[in-house]
């Protein structure tokens, strides 16, 4: 079977610091084949498109989960006003019982997802800031406020979990379980949902700051972090509505 | 395939074990093979088990071999399993995954899908999926009996029946599993639409192949994640204690259930307002495929591409806004039932603008009556007929009569499951070259599409008329009731047809076993095709348009009627002239 190819063969000198491969001009294929990292072959025509490509997808992710939050916050408004049909009062009811929140653990948790937001932000302006010495291929001088910023959000992502189970077991030491009543469902519901998109994020996160360890180039520790920071901020941003929500419409 | 792609790999001195080519490969023409496969096996038990429903529905003391008389609760189940293959594992899953992996980037001239590897893991979430769900055969009490849209408060109770408690779970996490596999890949979908068409090819210079299976995926993207929302809170519902979806006042063999404070409609809303853009998932990527195969057997242009894009757009909007027509029995408001009527008649309008744009593509043109032109003429046949009973279902008044009725049974069948199966069977004969680099027996395709063209009508038009006479659907057996007792023989027919329409099937399966070894081999374009699929050499290579990327200077349809030779088209990546 015919081959057509017109590979060319690039001698990749070993760069100070262990920058990337670094630009090589369109070769074959135009991206979506394989990344650079862990010495494959790297497939996109640009930097810039490679970014733009995983913007799309996180984009595209961002509105699947939207869809099912708007949803879960409908239902909640909706049992919220519409009560129940009583089958021995022969009429709709209002059942709901209002949740007393935890509040100072609940902006205590808040706070904790806001500073993780912030450090990732910085994390990936530092990261931003420190690609052009990469692809210099000199070392970057260490800066005085080089902090571990992501590691350090990794860390306040995984106190906010922490702190909205505690928040759940404050709750159930206050008799408010699960089933108990139509509040309660809503009300672990959302942030159940909430917390397991956030674990999932921390995952991801963990591994954007893992990435040398991964064999990640910088490039693409660059992107993972980007990317998962929008994933972050928009949770975080969730995160703010939830808890709007059931602060504002109690019941 | 010729020589294997394992041996094609060693000629050129690459080492290539069989894992890495056949199971865990990124390759996008080898994942879209494995979600055909998937979908076969999906539709051998989805078939064999209508066909269990039928023999039970005629004859219903009949002892199956190896398992005995079909109880009640057997019938459920089965039904329940039958619309979940079908609908999920296979509409859901051929047309959009299956042929939609393997020929999206070849359409677009892409090398490669945006992200190879999570596409590799969407299949791999799929086959999950579909292992969780055939579980269910095998635990104690059986799969679900609630049906394909179960309905709670008997999908949430575990005691309401005996396939409700493991079930309904495996029934449950093997849905979500689906959703989250879908997801994935829509957004590959998407991806690769949006960022890695070839150089000149743009939106309005796709194949309406590639503009269905991009309209799908956003669809997919946004009706999706209502389902697990929805399948979360019932496996909460059923396990956590919550109440959701369960009303007050129930009793399950004279002891109440516990919890109460929730309603079934809520469970309805979510399903429907997924279920009804399912449906759309289900049929848009086969309307694709019709019009291109369509073009391409008339030697025509297709009648109004830019129609056919806005009516693909309009059809996805739509079908978002009309959930509310499978619950006009529900004893909803009848200002709201009158609004989702309306906008469900108005749906109608777009799909008659592609239906006329089909009709106008074929007209005048110079037919070539291969196997795939016949399905896609099929495909047309049963759309219509399909769907002009669905205005007719679009009325509350005449709905609240007709539901759940075999006149429903009649139209999804013949809409969905025959319409969207011919496109799939269309597309395998079409495709087939460039799959498998052999060609798939023409004569048997054609016995195989007339058995199971007149097969379709014979087994589905006759329902029709056992829904308006009112013959209940999923029931097992209703042979105590004395007009539909009187309904029986009608019934003998449709299951007698059915059988001879699933014998029919066999050709198809012998024709698609027998050419993927000993079929003719195909050569680069053996239909004269002008899209950019049709330029590689069949089978298409691994590396597909790696090595050389084309550039795109013509529209996806440019056959030149007037022509009298063979060379009556253009390809895409042809000089601009």
């Amino acid at each position: 079977m015919p081959i057509i190819s017109d590979r060319v063969e690039i001698k990749r000198k070993p760069k100070l610091g262990g920058g990337g491969p670094g630009k090589i001009p369109h070769r074959h294929g135009f991206g979506g084949g394989d990344d650079g990292d862990r010495g494959r072959p790297e497939d996109f025509r640009s930097r810039r498109q490679r970014m733009r490509r995983y913007r799309l997808v996180m984009g595209l992710c961002l509105f699947s989960v939207t869809v099912v939050f708007v949803v879960l916050t409908f239902l909640y408004i909706l049992r919220l006003g519409t009560g129940r049909y009583d089958e021995d009062a022969h009429r709709q009811i209002q059942d709901w019982i209002p949740l007393k929140l935890p509040y100072l653990q609940l902006w205590v948790n808040s706070l904790l997802l806001l500073l993780s937001s912030i450090t990732l932000e910085w994390a990936r302006r530092g990261m931003a800031r420190k690609e052009e010495f990469v692809d210099m291929g000199i070392v970057p001088p260490p800066l005085k406020q080089d902090l571990p910023w992501l590691g350090i959000s990794v860390v306040l992502g995984f106190l906010f979990l922490a702190g909205q189970v505690l928040v759940w077991q404050n709750l159930q030491h206050q008799g408010v379980f699960l089933a108990t009543n139509p509040s309660r469902n809503y009300f672990y519901l959302l942030t159940g949902t909430h917390a397991v998109h956030l674990a999932g994020g921390l995952v991801a996160l963990l591994y954007a700051a893992g990435g040398r360890l991964l064999g990640l180039r910088f490039e693409s520790q660059k992107i993972a972090v980007e990317v998962t920071g929008w994933y972050w901020h928009y949770l975080a941003f969730l995160w703010f509505c939830i808890f709007a929500l059931v602060h504002f419409a109690k019941g | 395939m010729k020589a294997g792609l394992i041996t094609e790999a060693r000629r050129h001195g690459e080492e290539r074990d069989f894992l890495r080519t056949y199971v865990f490969t990124s390759d996008h023409k080898m994942i879209g093979r494995q979600y055909f496969f998937l979908s076969l096996a999906a539709v051998l038990v989805g078939a064999w088990l209508s066909l269990l429903m039928r023999i039970h529905i005629v004859w219903p003391k009949t002892a199956i071999p190896f398992f005995g008389e079909i109880k009640p609760e057997n019938y459920l189940a089965y039904l329940t399993m039958h619309g979940t293959l079908m609908v999920f594992f296979v509409l859901s899953m051929v047309p959009q995954n299956g042929f939609g992996t393997f020929f999206l980037p070849l359409q677009l001239g892409a090398s490669e899908m945006s992200f190879p590897r999570l596409n590799m893991i969407g299949f791999w979430t799929a086959l999950l999926s579909f292992f969780v769900l055939m579980a269910a055969f095998f635990v104690p009490g059986g799969p679900s009996g609630a049906g394909w849209t179960q309905y709670p408060p008997l999908s949430a109770i575990a005691l309401a029946g005996p396939g409700q408690a493991l079930g309904t779970d495996l029934w449950l996490v093997s849905i979500g599993l689906f959703c989250l596999a879908s997801i994935m890949s829509a957004v590959n979908f998407v991806a690769t639409t949006v960022t890695r068409r070839a150089p000149g090819m743009a939106m309005m210079r796709m194949p309406l192949t590639c503009w269905t299976w991009f309209v799908t995926a956003i669809l997919i993207l946004l009706a999706f994640g209502v389902l697990v929302a929805a399948v979360i809170m019932l496996l909460l519902d059923r396990h956590a204690g919550t109440s959701f979806f369960v009303p007050g006042g129930l009793l399950v063999s004279g002891k109440p259930v516990e919890h109460s404070g929730g309603s079934p409609l809520l469970w309805q809303h979510l399903f429907w307002f997924f279920g009804h853009p399912e449906v759309y998932i289900a049929i848009l990527p086969a309307m694709g495929v019709t019009s291109h195969l369509l073009a391409t057997f008339a030697r025509k242009p297709v009648f109004g591409y830019k129609a056919m894009v806005g009516a693909t757009i309009a059809i996805g909007a739509l079908g978002f806004m009309v959930w509310g027509h499978h619950m006009f029995a529900s004893g909803m408001d009848p200002h709201a039932g009158f609004a989702f009527s309306s906008l469900t008649t108005a749906i109608a309008v777009p799909s008659a603008v592609k239906t006329f744009n089909w009709v106008g593509t074929l007209y005048g043109g110079r037919i070539r009556y291969t196997t795939p032109l016949l399905f896609s003429v099929g495909f047309v046949s049963l759309f219509i007929t399909g769907g002009l009973t669905g205005p007719l279902l679009a009325q509350p008044a005449l709905d609240v009569y007709l539901h759940d009725t075999y006149f429903v049974v009649a139209h999804f069948h013949l809409i969905m499951a025959m319409a969207g199966l011919f496109a799939i069977f269309a597309a395998t004969y079409f495709w087939f070259p460039k799959m498998f680099g052999r060609r798939m027996n023409e004569r048997l395709g054609r016995l195989h599409f007339c058995l199971t063209l007149f097969g379709a009508y014979a087994t589905f038009m006759p329902m029709h008329l056992l829904g308006i006479a009112g013959h209940p659907r999923r029931y097992s057996e209703l042979t105590g009731v004395q007009y539909v007792t009187a309904m029986l023989p009608l019934q003998r027919f449709i299951t007698l047809a059915a059988i001879v329409t699933l014998a029919a099937q066999l050709i198809f399966l012998f024709n698609l076993f027998w050419s993927l070894r000993k079929g003719a081999a195909a050569e680069a374009n053996p239909w004269q095709c002008t899209s950019l699929e049709w330029t590689l050499p069949s089978p298409a290579p691994p590396d597909g348009f790696a090595a050389r990327q084309p550039a795109v200077n013509h529209g996806p349809y440019e056959y030149l009627p007037g022509t009298e030779s063979i060379e009556d088209f253009v390809m895409q990546d042809a000089p601009a002239s």
